[in-house]
């Protein structure tokens, strides 16, 4: 029968939906069914012209002794929403989820089967309606569609709570009515009750160490080794499920997932999975990543059995689909997270250039998990020392990401470029020279405090060991002003950072200190300031150690410094912070705070002997006298060095 | 030529064979596997009566999966569709390259028989869109509608999808897809058996020489050639 006959052009068949009855009607509705099957641009166009109420009320209108219309309709309905989000949503708004779960109850298996099948699909997709398995009816109904007979209701309940479970709260009381307990004897059941068990099951453990630890207990033990066969099942799909059930366990609670055996079992099975040409595939690479993901342990068994080959390979094989593209890039950079030897093995393996290219990629998943393979590769010093990374085709992609529509992929290539511009060759000029530094600090006065965070660093790391012509260009397009606001930032952890790049900046000699007195001491003025108010004590530290950069000095500069101990304005009782630096309980504060003191009191200076004067009388050598056996070493020998010092000076 | 390899006679080897005792209920399981899997439905059902086997599968849902098979090996391929989608709607809706297998083996038939303007008509309306869904199958989609192009198409370069083996090979897809969906292994396990054979002989060979089993349906054992 040509397809082209007239009769059966959408419009006409919803016609006949409309109008028809009985066998007519049946038949239009069987015709429908079998054109939107498989077919997603029909579909759609059905969709379009408004057929899925249509349908959903012959569902709702149909005698419960119809099993023809019932089955029909269902599977209609079911198709609409199968891997369609248009079509879920048209579903639900015309309110087929009741009489779905109506004929649920028929007494005829085929309705049954329909109706359990289209819930199925439409559970499948995030715009299912959330099911409260807080409230008791739910919980029941749910139950009872677990312990059916029948193998798509148990799949449909394993699938809502796939969908649906998320908070502890729910993942325990599913606990505690005997969910486990039920998906564990099907995962003696068929195939298809197995993947989906395996499924329902990961949900529930995930996160949760409490009903891990009742999962383990369940059956002596027996339960947890009944997964631990399924990894080597011969359906991938099973072992793929079974070696993320295994891994949601590890990850929360490592002690049922110890010993290199198990580990280096599921390293290579994932790894074997990945090969597969279809969704298994697809799936495979971003289990592998959560197995390995901050785990160096693990991470060094997957670079012995050559993960990054294996992965490396896959993506030379040419026309990666997007999923598995995306997946591979996620493995790879968790495997150089930490790992020297794995990094170099990246880079020698020639993936750097797809990597890059894949900063361009339309998908957002792409270019954000590409960021993170660059800045996690880039962390290799040895590289970056090489300049391997600071070059126009990894910096351009990058600075382009700046500008990218969404916040985290700005804070991704952020990341990646804070790595990048840590060049030990001084070839700053390649990112200079790419406008990178005007759109870094562009974004270092972003009012999302991420991306303010993510700039700064980026521009500290930029700082780091630049020779001074670029330190200008830098602090030109920065602006004192902006440095000073950042330096009294509102969040900590900015403060902190931007304190360190200040302590770059002057890092290199007297060329280098000059650069915060500029514009009327801008700069070492919000230092001051800072350090008068503030109570972190990382910020602390690194203000401590910008002034005891500038300290080293000439006269001028340590005179400076002193000035900012001790404020003409301050009244003869308040304490300088330097006194409340050197009493901290912090033995870092306690050391940089020292260092300060020994700079400004180096006796090679001729103001040197009336500093340790001002000093004196401030109470500050008693105090650092006190310290000759401070606990922490670094402070102690220290303290002998400005002991020893103010000795050589003259008594003023 | 010297050989380092062991040499095992004839007598030896069958005298090792008898030594190892297999079960006929096992037997019996991987015949009934056979036919079950491949669907021969009456013969299942007899074998059942006479061994007293049960196979793993619902005999009633062969019956389903068969006609199906059969629709698409005649050819029958619009009537195949409506089947598997009685038996399980889920099929076709998640298969995407079956899915494309069979609007492909519908346009081939169309031009098998010579309804050229109707076979426009379909690629237009059905292939086309599967094409657009899913870029993988646009080169198996050039290679059909090449057909159209030309007059003799027997002769064609793409003459190949007008073979019934074309119609073989989708039909066994079919198959495969059905049984899948019902949780049965869509291979029959005693190829798996045969192929193990093979392997293990062929390992065999690297260490001694040994009465082979060369011919794999008569099974006969050919002495070493010494």
């Amino acid at each position: 029968m040509p397809a082209s006959a007239s009769t059966n052009r959408p419009a006409d068949l919803i016609g006949r939906l409309k109008s028809s009855e009985g066998e007519a009607k049946l038949k239009a509705l069987r015709e429908v069914k079998n054109q939107i099957i498989g077919n997603r641009t029909k579909k759609l166009s059905y969709i379009k012209l408004g057929a899925v109420p249509i349908v959903v009320d012959i569902l709702a209108s149909a005698d419960d002794s119809d099993a023809s219309l019932l089955v029909q309709s269902a599977a209609a309905i079911g198709s609409f929403a199968c891997g369609v989000d248009v079509g879920v949503k048209a579903v639900l708004e015309s309110g087929a989820f009741p009489h779905l779960i109506r004929i649920l109850s028929n007494p005829d298996e085929k309705v049954v089967d329909a109706g359990a099948r289209s819930l199925r699909m439409i559970f499948q997709s995030k715009l299912a309606p959330k099911y409260d398995f807080l409230e008791e009816k739910k919980l029941e109904f749910l139950l009872s569609l677990l312990n059916s007979e029948n193998e798509n209701v148990t799949g449909l309940g394993a699938s809502i709570i796939t969908h649906s479970c998320e908070t502890s709260a729910e993942q325990k009381v599913l606990c505690n009515v005997g969910v486990l307990c039920r998906l564990v004897s099907l995962l003696e059941g068929s195939l298809n009750q197995r993947d989906a068990s395996l499924d329902s099951l990961a949900t529930i453990l995930k996160n949760n160490s409490d009903v891990i630890s009742k999962f383990v207990g369940l059956e002596n033990g027996r339960a947890l080794s009944a997964i631990t066969e399924l990894t080597k099942d011969r359906c991938p799909r099973t072992r793929l499920l079974a070696c993320m059930c295994l891994i949601v366990i590890g990850n929360t609670s490592p002690c049922y997932l110890q010993g290199v055996g198990i580990k280096t079992k599921l390293i290579s099975i994932l790894v074997e999975l990945l090969e597969d040409p279809g969704q298994v595939g697809e799936e495979a690479p971003f289990a592998f990543a959560s197995l390995i993901a901050d785990k160096e342990d693990v991470q060094k068994l997957a670079f012995e059995i050559d993960a990054v080959d294996k992965l490396c390979n896959l993506l030379h094989k040419g026309s990666v689909q997007v999923k598995r593209f995306q997946g591979i890039l996620l493995a790879l950079a968790e495997q150089c997270s930490k790992l020297e030897n794995c990094r170099s093995r990246f880079l020698s393996l020639q993936v750097l250039n797809m990597v890059t290219d894949a900063l361009n990629h339309e998908s957002v998943d792409v270019r954000a998990v590409a960021c993170l393979c660059i800045r996690n590769v880039s962390r290799s010093l040895k590289n970056l020392s090489a300049g391997r990374f600071m070059n126009e085709k990894i910096v351009t992609p990058l600075l382009q990401l700046l500008h990218d529509p969404s916040t985290s992929i700005q804070v991704a290539a952020l990341s990646a470029i804070s790595n990048i511009v840590i060049d030990f060759t001084g070839h700053k000029s390649v990112f200079i020279q790419s406008g990178g530094v005007k759109q870094l600090v562009q974004l270092s006065k972003s009012m999302d405090s991420t991306l303010r965070f993510n700039a700064v660093w980026a521009l500290r790391n930029l700082m780091f060991h630049a020779e001074n012509i670029y330190k200008e260009v830098i602090l030109l397009e920065l602006t004192t002003s902006t440095l000073a606001s950042l330096i009294c930032d509102p969040e900590p952890f900015i403060q902190e950072q931007s304190l360190a790049l200040v302590c770059n900046l002057v890092d290199g000699g007297i060329n280098s200190i000059r650069h915060v007195f500029i514009e009327d001491g801008n700069i070492i003025n919000a230092i001051g300031r800072q350090l008068r108010t503030c109570s972190r004590s990382e910020v602390c530290i690194q203000g401590m150690y910008v002034l005891s950069n500038i300290a080293s000095g000439n006269e001028f500069h340590k005179e400076t410094v002193m000035h900012q101990l001790f404020p003409p304005q301050a009244g003869e009782d308040t304490q300088s912070f330097m006194m409340k630096f050197l009493q901290s309980n912090d033995g870092q504060l306690r050391t940089a705070a020292i260092w300060c003191i020994i700079n400004l009191t180096y006796p090679d200076n001729p103001g040197a002997s009336s500093r340790v004067v001002k000093l004196r009388s401030a109470g500050i050598i008693s105090q650092i006298k006190s310290m000759v056996n401070d606990p922490c070493l670094d402070a102690k020998f220290r303290v002998r060095t400005v002991l020893e010092q103010c000795q050589l000076l003259p008594a003023a | 030529m010297s050989t380092s390899k062991k040499v095992i006679t004839r007598e030896e080897w069958e005298k090792k064979l008898n030594d190892v005792k297999v079960k006929k209920e096992d037997m019996n399981k991987l015949v009934m596997n056979f036919l079950v899997t491949e669907g021969y439905v009456e013969a299942a059902e007899k074998f059942r009566m006479e061994s007293g086997t049960e196979p793993d599968i619902d005999l009633a849902t062969i019956t389903d999966r068969m006609a199906v098979k059969k629709a698409v090996q005649c050819g029958n391929v619009e009537d195949a569709i409506e089947k598997v989608n009685d038996l399980n709607p889920e099929i076709l809706d998640t298969n995407p390259q079956l899915f494309f297998h069979l609007q492909q083996q519908r346009l081939i038939e169309l031009i098998r028989n010579g309804k050229v303007e109707e076979a426009l008509e379909f690629a237009q309306e059905e292939l086309a869109p599967r094409g657009e869904e899913n870029q993988s199958f646009l080169e198996e989609l050039e290679r059909t509608v090449a057909l159209l192009a030309f007059e003799d198409v027997s002769n064609c370069p793409v003459g190949e999808l007008l073979d019934i083996s074309q119609r073989l090979k989708t039909a066994s897809e079919v198959n495969a897809a059905i049984l899948t969906s019902q949780s049965h292994e869509k291979d029959p396990k005693l190829p798996s058996l045969l192929k193990m054979l093979i392997w293990a002989q062929n390992q065999l060979d690297e260490k001694a020489v040994y009465p082979r089993i060369n011919n794999l349906s008569t099974a006969a054992l050919e002495d070493p050639a010494i």
